[in-house]
């Protein structure tokens, strides 16, 4: 008896076939046995997935094949059975065999499979969920097919049967089911054997076509259709030609539809010139849309939700063909597809004040209820435009610019809104820098408002009049001051958050609060250098303020999201933490001329973030101290084997070293070779610098107790300050405690050293210790300094800036 | 597959040399080229251009194309004035030149059209450099004179009338004499951009201050830069035949250190490039040597000979190529699909037309030979079938069910109606018999 054999584990290959025999018996409906119950399929095909049951081994070779060979036999009967849910479940299991059985089963039996399957979708006799399976089978069939390299032209032939029938099924049923499968297996079909479509391309176009225009589509659906449209020009020879008449086509289509929308809301001009651009009058147009049938003049034309929904499909058919990859080249009209999306954004349902009121004012509801709708489809189409030709729009970026900047003003809609924070940061990510200074002012300024809670009242986070703010050049001076007024400006504006009264405007959902966010996120990584002096101190706030609230949850008391919270799940809420911790942190690292004036509030929020215990907002929080690290400890490391002198100055082995040498003999005096020195330090490997040390020790020795010359040991980090006080490098200050020991050493007893050492000719390992040494040296310097100023330095300051906040 | 070239050129009639710079072998040399320095440069990986010395005294210019598989010109065009300086964006769609008076050209390779001409400097423009997203330009003139542009800018027509600004970003004049050679890093909108001149200096710009942040003075004339990018120093080619270090972050005023120099020490250094794939770099020689350099042990790796040492070289560049399946089948691909040769380069900004037409055209993906992918579906139908089927026992059911009861409720009541009805008529019809029978 089978049953007392024993296996070795769960993995054990003579279990496959035992196990697809069980299901067989059990779950798989025969001639005789009725199909149970529907549930145990699904139970089945992830049996069958999980254990690859279907991939028969070579080892247990007859066994698995008769096991498999059983199981085909039985679906074969059951695809071929009178009874509709039999055939229906033959169908689909078949579909599952075709991409899990193995290679040599599939490639011997294919054609059997195919034309068991194709014979359902032929016979006008077959019930629809029938023949819906068989569409999806055989586009299962096809994917597995079009993997075997040697058989191309086969398959060839065999993706060309296909299509006619399920056109013709297209044509004649009625049934959203059973034209998405259609739909789904076209698509299949045109993606890996576009050459299947040689003979039957205008027969398809003019199907999908008037289905497109039929009344009696789903949205999903339209969506479905238009983006094979989209995928159609593939087909044939795949050609520009193809994608170019195709492209024309649907702008035609589009125009003309909106030429009867928008009648009585812009000048009849403007339609006439679009149509014009797209066919011009010498030329021959092209047929319409779907052929000489497509029908444009039908009773439709009367429901202004129809056209709208028809032109939307259309436009989606567009962004579709301008986001997907073709083989050939393609010659994008961006002239035109500009100028649509310009006319479409400039009818807002209002009439033109130089036009007769056309218009009853049903006519103008009814239009202005479907407006939202056609615009979001444009602005759809616009940042496809721009994402297919990225920096080939150069020079259409202006009118570009001019367009995102005027309808910003105009757009209140938050889903338009989000839209139109996606196109930003598109033009953003494909143009640069050159399209951030264009677009900063616009960003940083609708953002405020989206990401304001209160934007009405005064004393707002935008029109900050904190006097040390606004000063740029407040450097180091003043940062203590400045420092504890913004921690008490926060600290009263969220006192405000907690028992504010929402206020009507500030009603911004959160996901376009997102999109604000990941808008302003874009502008500091493409160019938060260029808002030094202008717009970076308004956004620094803005983002460390949204971020501190999110994180704290005050959102959620300040009103909008309060509603959100019930129905929408915390996803959302996780989501915007997220971008509002990603802005924040782009606003503490993007380049800037001052330090980070929230620096402090950035690191103890994400150390607070680490600890949380939604694992996303920990890890970026983790990732975000990380990139911190090399703001509060700048890296000024030598560079490993950089090249170097071979000796004190080139003239050695330099030919024109006598030109060198003089230049320095006359220009060089203690201070300015200190400097070079120092310059040495910074940027040689040790052992290179300290050579040169031997040659100047005295000179060096000298200039460490002169204190006019600290100043320049310094790191570029800070050296573009404007105050001349003395600076350190944070990485000094932070060796402080690991070096302790060495404090009470001379400064010159510490060179001698490190000079020694290197005459060792030690290896890699003590270059640690060297730079540790020459930095508490340095540190050394500094720290004398300020003792003997009374000032404390402002360094230190900074360094612990959260401490002096308090004393003072 | 990436495949990594050196290309150079020089201002005698030479050609164009190429070499493959892992292995070191030469490849194709492409004929019939004197260029002027930064007078080469490879479009993306389409083709190579180069501007052409000989018809300088004429009145025009002119600028050849070569395919990467071609010794010969394929493509030659003739600009209004002699091209001084050539450059073009990192996807290779547009062609940048600097002319003798100072005008600065751009062309979008597709068509050819000349898109914008402006006068940028009041003398040659020397040099020519996009930054590091292609959306900024920084020219160098013979003048000292360094521009920094914005090409969108230049493009807003509308803007330009309205607002009385200038039509660069940035302007720098410190340097005294010519600016030979312009590098910018990988700052981003806080990049560092270094210019060498024949002053003896190298200058450190800003370019989100747009001011000097500090000049390095060398012991030569500067003819070339290269950017150690991960390294934040430079690489100066001098006049003298030295290779100088500069550090971007110097604090001297003086360069300090040198990395080497060319054999024969009379033969100045005339161009320089960096690769980053493997930290080489690249030395062009008046005396026609190109040396490569490992900076890091300051050897030289190897060296090529160019114009068999007659003609100096004048550029270099190193260009990464994708390889798909061999050179040849991704040039054809290529020609394959762009179907004939990239037009040459007009002569005059085109009016008004352009409304007209307004296409730009893209190429496709050089490695369009993946395989395409599509999804099986028949799993994720099946279990959406038995959902349906799930669901369906729920709610869609149960109102379906609720009719049913209701239609079968109406239909008793019409079978009773209809019952009644003929057990009426029956009856009369009984009756009706009844008395006929009886009559």
């Amino acid at each position: 008896m089978a049953s007392f054999e024993r296996f070795d584990d769960m993995c054990d290959l003579r279990l496959k076939p035992k196990i697809l025999r069980n299901l067989l018996s059990e779950y798989v409906p025969n001639e005789k046995q009725p199909l149970v119950n529907f549930q145990s399929l699904s139970k089945v095909v992830s049996t069958i997935s999980t254990h690859k049951l279907l991939s028969e081994d070579h080892k247990l070779q007859s066994k698995s094949k008769s096991a498999v060979d059983e199981w085909v036999e039985r679906l074969l009967a059951l695809v071929s059975s009178d009874m509709p849910d039999k055939s229906w479940v033959g169908i689909v299991l078949m579909g599952v065999t075709c991409q899990q059985c193995s290679s040599d089963r599939f490639f011997s039996s294919y054609s059997v499979w195919f034309n068991s399957l194709l014979s359902h979708v032929k016979n006008p006799e077959s019930s629809r969920i029938v023949r819906v399976a068989s569409c999806t089978s055989i586009s299962d069939l096809l994917t597995r097919l079009s993997r075997f390299a040697n058989t191309k032209k086969e398959a060839v032939s065999h993706a060309a049967k296909v299509i006619l029938p399920v056109v013709k099924l297209l044509k004649e049923d009625s049934s959203e089911a059973l034209w998405e499968g259609t739909v789904n297996l076209l698509s299949t079909v045109v993606i890996l054997f576009p050459a299947a479509f040689h003979t039957s391309y205008d027969q398809v176009e003019e199907a999908i076509a008037s289905k497109i225009f039929s009344a009696k589509t789903s949205s999903s659906l339209l969506k479905k259709l238009a983006h094979f449209l989209a995928l159609l020009p593939k087909a044939n020879k795949g050609d520009t030609t193809s994608w170019s008449l195709m492209m024309q086509k649907l702008l035609i289509s589009i125009n003309v539809h909106l030429n009867n929308f928008f009648q009585g809301l812009e000048k009849e001009e403007i339609g006439k010139k679009a149509i014009q651009r797209l066919a011009p009058p010498g030329k021959d147009a092209p047929l319409p849309l779907g052929g000489q049938n497509g029908s444009l003049d039908d009773a439709a034309w009367n429901s202004e939700q129809l056209i709208v929904s028809r032109v939307s499909a259309l436009m989606y058919c567009s962004t579709m063909m301008l986001t997907s990859s073709y083989k050939c080249k393609r010659n994008i009209p961006v002239a035109s597809l500009l100028s649509l999306v310009e006319r479409v954004l400039a009818v807002n349902g209002s009439l033109p004040k130089d036009m007769l009121p056309f218009m009853t004012g049903i006519q103008q509801e009814l239009v202005c209820a479907e407006l939202p709708t056609l615009h979001s489809s444009a602005l759809g189409l616009l940042r496809a435009t721009i994402k297919s030709i990225r920096s080939q729009l150069l020079p259409y970026a202006a009118s570009v610019v001019t367009l995102v900047k005027s309808y910003f003003k105009k757009c209140l809609l938050p889903e338009l809104r989000i839209k139109l924070y996606t196109i930003t940061k598109t033009l953003l990510k494909s143009m640069g820098l050159g399209m951030a200074m264009q677009l900063a002012e616009e960003i940083v300024s609708n953002a405020s408002v989206d990401l304001d809670p209160k934007t009405v009242e005064g004393s707002d986070v935008v029109s900050s009049t904190n006097p040390s703010l606004a000063n740029r050049a407040a450097l180091k001076p003043c940062s203590k001051k400045r420092k504890h007024s913004t921690n008490s400006g926060v600290e009263a504006e969220n006192a405000a958050f907690e028992v504010g009264v929402p206020h009507n405007h500030s009603s911004s959902p959160i996901s376009l609060k997102l999109a604000a966010l990941e808008a302003l996120e874009t502008l500091l990584t493409t160019g938060g250098a260029l808002g030094s002096g202008s717009w970076r101190e308004r956004v620094d706030k803005l983002l460390m303020m949204t971020a501190t609230n999110a994180c704290q949850g005050r959102w959620a008391n300040a009103g909008e999201t309060y509603h959100y919270l019930p129905n929408k799940s915390t996803e959302d809420l996780v989501e915007f933490k997220l971008a509002a911790l990603g802005a924040f942190l782009a606003s503490l690292v993007s380049p800037s001329r001052d330090r980070p004036a929230f620096l402090a509030e950035g690191l103890e929020l994400f150390q607070t973030g680490k600890s949380q215990g939604e694992m996303k907002v920990a890890g970026f929080c983790a990732h975000a101290l990380m990139s911190l690290e090399v703001v509060i400890h700048p890296r000024a490391l030598p560079l490993d084997g950089l090249p170097s002198l071979s000796d004190q100055f080139p003239q050695n082995n330099s030919p024109d070293g006598n030109v060198l040498s003089k230049k320095w003999s006359v220009n060089v005096d203690v201070p300015s070779n200190n400097e070079i020195q120092r310059n040495v330090d910074l940027t040689l490997p040790l052992p290179e610098a300290k050579r040169l040390k031997r040659g100047n020790d005295l000179a060096t020795v000298d200039s460490l107790s002169d204190p006019d010359h600290t100043d320049n040991v310094g790191s570029e980090n800070v050296e573009q300050a404007d105050v001349p006080t003395k600076k350190v490098p944070e990485s000094t200050k932070e060796s402080l405690g690991h070096v302790s020991e060495k404090d009470d050493m001379a400064p010159e007893e510490v060179y001698r050293e490190v000079v020694s050492e290197t005459r060792e000719g030690e290896g890699l390992a003590v270059k640690d210790s060297l730079m540790e040494e020459a930095a508490t040296d340095k540190k050394r310097e500094s720290l004398g300094e300020s003792d003997d100023d009374s000032i404390p330095s402002l360094e230190a300051d900074d360094y612990l800036s959260s401490d002096s906040d308090i004393e003072s | 597959m990436e495949e990594t070239t050196v290309i150079a050129s020089s201002s005698f009639d030479c050609g164009i040399g190429s070499w493959d710079l892992k292995t070191g072998n030469e490849q194709l040399r492409f004929k019939q080229c004197a260029s002027p320095s930064h007078g080469l440069t490879a479009v993306g990986e389409k083709f190579l251009a180069a501007s052409q010395l000989r018809n300088a005294s004429g009145s025009s210019g002119s600028v050849f194309f070569w395919f990467w598989n071609k010794p010969q010109v394929e493509v030659r065009s003739f600009p209004v004035e002699s091209i001084t300086a050539l450059t073009a964006n990192s996807e290779g769609t547009y062609i940048v030149g600097g002319g003798a008076s100072g005008d600065i050209f751009i062309w979008e390779v597709a068509t050819g059209k000349l898109l914008k001409k402006w006068h940028a400097h009041y003398v040659s423009v020397t040099c020519l450099v996009f930054s590091g997203d292609d959306s900024l330009l920084v020219s160098g003139s013979q003048d000292g004179s360094v521009r920094v542009w914005s090409l969108i800018r230049l493009f807003d027509d509308q803007q330009r009338q309205h607002q009385e600004r200038t039509l660069y970003e940035h302007k720098f004049d410190e340097h005294t004499m010519a600016v030979n050679d312009i590098v910018i890093d990988y700052g981003g909108c806080n990049a560092l951009i270094v210019s060498a001149s024949k002053d003896q200096t190298c200058k450190v710009w800003s370019l989100s201050q747009g001011k000097l942040l500090r000049s390095i003075i060398f012991p030569s004339k500067i003819n070339a830069l290269a950017l150690d990018p991960g390294g934040s120093v430079f690489y100066a080619g001098g006049g003298d035949g030295n290779i100088y270090i500069g550090a971007l972050n110097s604090k001297s005023d003086y360069a300090t250190q040198f990395l080497g120099s060319v054999s024969d020490p009379s033969k100045a250094i005339t161009c320089l490039a960096y690769c980053a794939d493997g930290n080489l770099l690249i030395s062009g020689s008046e005396g026609g040597v190109i040396c490569v350099w490992n900076p890091r042990s300051r050897q030289p790796v190897r060296s090529f000979t160019f114009g068999h040492g007659k003609g100096p070289v004048n550029n270099i560049q190193v260009v990464r190529k994708t390889i798909v399946g061999n050179a040849n089948k991704a040039q054809s691909s290529w020609k394959r699909n762009v179907s004939s040769l990239p037009p040459p380069l007009e002569k005059y900004e085109r009016k008004g037309d352009d409304t007209v037409d307004g296409i730009v055209i893209v190429d496709p993906p050089l490695s369009s030979d993946v395989p395409v992918y599509s999804s099986y579906r028949s799993a994720d139908f099946i279990n959406e079938q038995v959902k349906e089927l799930e669901q369906q026992g729920s709610a869609a059911t149960e109102i379906e069910m609720e009719r049913l009861k209701l239609e079968y409720k109406k239909s008793i009541l019409m079978n009773d109606q209809w019952q009644k009805n003929y057990e009426n008529l029956l009856q009369v019809v009984m009756e009706e018999e009844l008395n006929g029978g009886s009559n």
